[in-house]
């Protein structure tokens, strides 16, 4: 231990005693692996907004929908879909709406013509789809339980819709539907993974049968999987609703094209990794170099250590852990530096910051074992000295 | 013509020359040693003296265990150098032999002080033991003020100085000491040679390689050499070093 102490001692020492020279041969390690972390830190930061908008909306979300078979128009879900999806062990979630047809929304007394000809989606939505969604209500409350049984004409409104009626927070407000008023009992918050919500109208099962007189046969179907398990459910969706007969329903994933545009440009990424290893052999090279020509100018240094009974491996030793930590020092200054280059980038282009913190062992590990291998031509050189050739006797 | 020295003998053989020749080169062979056999003991204060080209360095490296005979045996402290592998020869000199060269050949980056504790590194000693027997050693040489000075700062005669130190700090049996006055000034070749007299103790051997007479005469025993050869080897009482035009002859 002291021993390694010693050596350590001895090749920081030996650094330290020519700075200017230490710093130039650093300058590899440091430029291969600012190279590397920038390449792979700018690379990913670039779709860092993606990727964090990603993390927050969650991949678990599936959609199905009725397949368009033949034969069949406006195709809906069979009325069990729901309850037959829930029993998928790996569904944690499962809620449907319906799309009630031929329904004229009036936000107000004037635009019926606009309406009529741009009508307004209506669904038929139940309690949970929210919860299924994971997205909040901006304002008021979801349609619950109660609207049901008490058979209230309430409706909540999408984000979207919300904005473009003009709807102020907590205001009382009625909507006409096909001439029947609704209150305005709430507000969705926009659903970026669906965005056809944003500009719906939802009202209750008992409303849709009631005043549209449709079935209210579910048309489309939100399931949310546990996490990692989303493949695998949306497999089993199609078996669990129509018992295989897949072409009769179409299931989605809606994160699965933010996911693919979250991807960073491997090619980009590619490119530069390559560039930074470069600059790193280039500048293992350099330490190669350096390190012979200082072996050389130190000769005295190293026959009077071997005089004073330092062995050959030791010596050898000493000049390789010069180059370790050469390459240490230069590696972690690269990283630092990476890791600036890409926060600064970042910071003037909006970017969201993404660096893997757990790759840094490894570009540093690449920087020593680069310096490592560059000194071991020069540690050897060293080892091989005979003092007795150095020390100029007599 | 051989004489056994009669000096303070009696001490245990530190070093041993037995039939030593050194060949350098194969195709033209270059015999700088011939068939030396040398005997030293703890207390010996010997000088090698003898005009260049005479094998003196070539006996130095020998001595020093940094170089091999070709022929014949050199014996330290017991060992047989040739017997030896290259690290227990390089342990061997640690532990044994202290260096003084000519040129100091101090660590130019390190401090006096750094320079000295060189010869304590790889021991396994903690940091503040290695540090005090480094300014211990120092303060030997009148030096202790000197600690953190690096060789630039220093003069000749420091720098020769710090090298003592370096070579006495392990403790060795056995001092060698090549031309250690010879890139020094009158004044400070007698600070360093008053050194080397008080290092000169019966448990240890110094070994003085010269051309300089005046410093043969410090010692108790004088070999001398020529073409490869001991052509003396003399006991003698040793006499203070003098500087030169003080009138006295050596």
């Amino acid at each position: 231990m002291s021993r390694f102490r010693d050596l350590l001692g001895i090749a920081i020492g030996g650094i330290l005693a020519r700075k200017a020279r230490t710093l130039l041969i650093m300058l590899g390690p440091v430029v291969g692996v600012a190279a590397m972390v920038g390449a792979v830190g700018l690379t990913e930061s670039a779709k860092g907004d993606l990727k964090a908008r990603l993390d927050e909306l969650g991949t678990t979300l599936i959609t199905a929908e009725a397949g368009t078979a033949f034969g069949r128009q406006n195709p809906t879900l069979p009325a069990d879909a729901v309850r037959r999806v829930r029993a998928i062990p790996a569904v944690e979630r499962a809620s449907a709406v319906a799309e009630v047809p031929g329904v004229v929304t009036l936000p107000s007394e004037g635009g019926a013509d606009y309406f009529e000809t741009f009508p307004v989606p209506v669904l038929a939505a139940d309690s949970r789809l929210p919860a299924v969604l994971e997205v909040p209500v901006r304002s008021g409350r979801w349609l619950d339980r109660a609207d049901r049984v008490n058979r209230t004409r309430a409706v909540v409104l999408g984000g979207g819709l919300a904005d473009e009626f003009g709807l102020i927070p907590g205001e009382v407000r009625t909507i006409r539907l096909n001439g029947i008023d609704y209150g305005v009992v709430g507000v969705l918050e926009r659903v970026p993974l669906e965005p056809n919500l944003d500009n719906a109208v939802f009202i209750t099962q008992w409303a849709a049968e009631n005043d549209f007189a449709t079935e209210g046969a579910p048309t489309k179907m939100y399931v949310r999987a546990a996490p990692g398990t989303t493949e695998q459910v949306d497999a089993a969706i199609p078996v669990a609703v129509s018992l295989g007969s897949s072409d009769s329903v179409t299931t989605r994933i809606p994160s699965a094209a933010l996911e693919a545009s979250a991807q960073a440009d491997r090619t980009l990424q590619q490119t530069a990794l390559f560039a930074g290893l470069l600059a790193l052999a280039v500048g293992g090279l350099g330490i190669a170099n350096v390190m012979s020509i200082s072996v050389l100018q130190r000769s005295a240094e190293i026959g009077i250590r071997r005089a004073l009974g330092t062995t050959r491996s030791l010596i050898g030793l000493q000049f390789l852990a010069e180059a370790l930590v050469v390459g240490l020092i230069g590696g972690i200054a690269g990283a630092v530096l990476g890791v600036g280059v890409v926060a600064l980038v970042s910071a003037v282009a909006g970017w969201v910051v993404v660096i893997d913190l757990a790759m840094m062992p490894v570009w540093i590990g690449l920087a020593v074992g680069v310096a490592v291998l560059a000194g071991l031509y020069p540690s050897a050189k060293a080892a091989r000295l005979e003092p007795l050739e150095t020390l100029r006797l007599g | 013509m051989h004489t056994p020295a009669s000096g303070p003998v009696g001490g245990e053989p530190l070093l041993e020359l037995v039939g030593a020749s050194r060949v350098f080169g194969q195709e033209a062979p270059v015999h700088a040693l011939r068939d030396v056999t040398l005997q030293v003991r703890a207390g010996d204060h010997l000088a090698i003296i003898g005009p260049s080209g005479s094998g003196k360095s070539t006996m130095l490296g020998l001595l020093g265990v940094l170089d091999r005979p070709t022929e014949g045996a050199v014996v330290v402290t017991g060992h047989d150098t040739a017997a030896l592998a290259d690290d227990e020869r390089s342990r061997l000199r640690g532990e044994v032999i202290g260096f003084v060269f000519q040129q100091f050949h101090l660590i130019p980056y390190l401090t006096a002080l750094g320079n000295v504790e060189t010869a304590l590194c790889y021991r396994g000693l903690a940091r503040a033991e290695r540090r005090e027997r480094a300014l211990a050693a120092l303060a030997e040489v009148g030096l202790a003020d000197r600690a953190d000075h690096r060789p630039v700062q220093l003069s000749g005669g420091e720098q020769q100085r710090v090298a003592i130190a370096r070579a006495i700090v392990t403790e060795p049996r056995l001092v060698l000491a090549d031309e250690p006055t010879g890139a020094l000034d009158t004044v400070n070749a007698v600070l360093v040679m008053d050194i080397f007299a008080r290092l000169a103790q019966a448990d240890r051997a110094l070994i003085l390689v010269t051309h300089d007479p005046r410093i043969a005469a410090t010692t108790n025993r004088v070999v001398s050499m020529r073409d490869g050869r001991i052509v003396s080897d003399v006991a003698q009482a040793p006499t203070p070093f003098v500087a030169e035009g003080s009138g006295v002859a050596p």
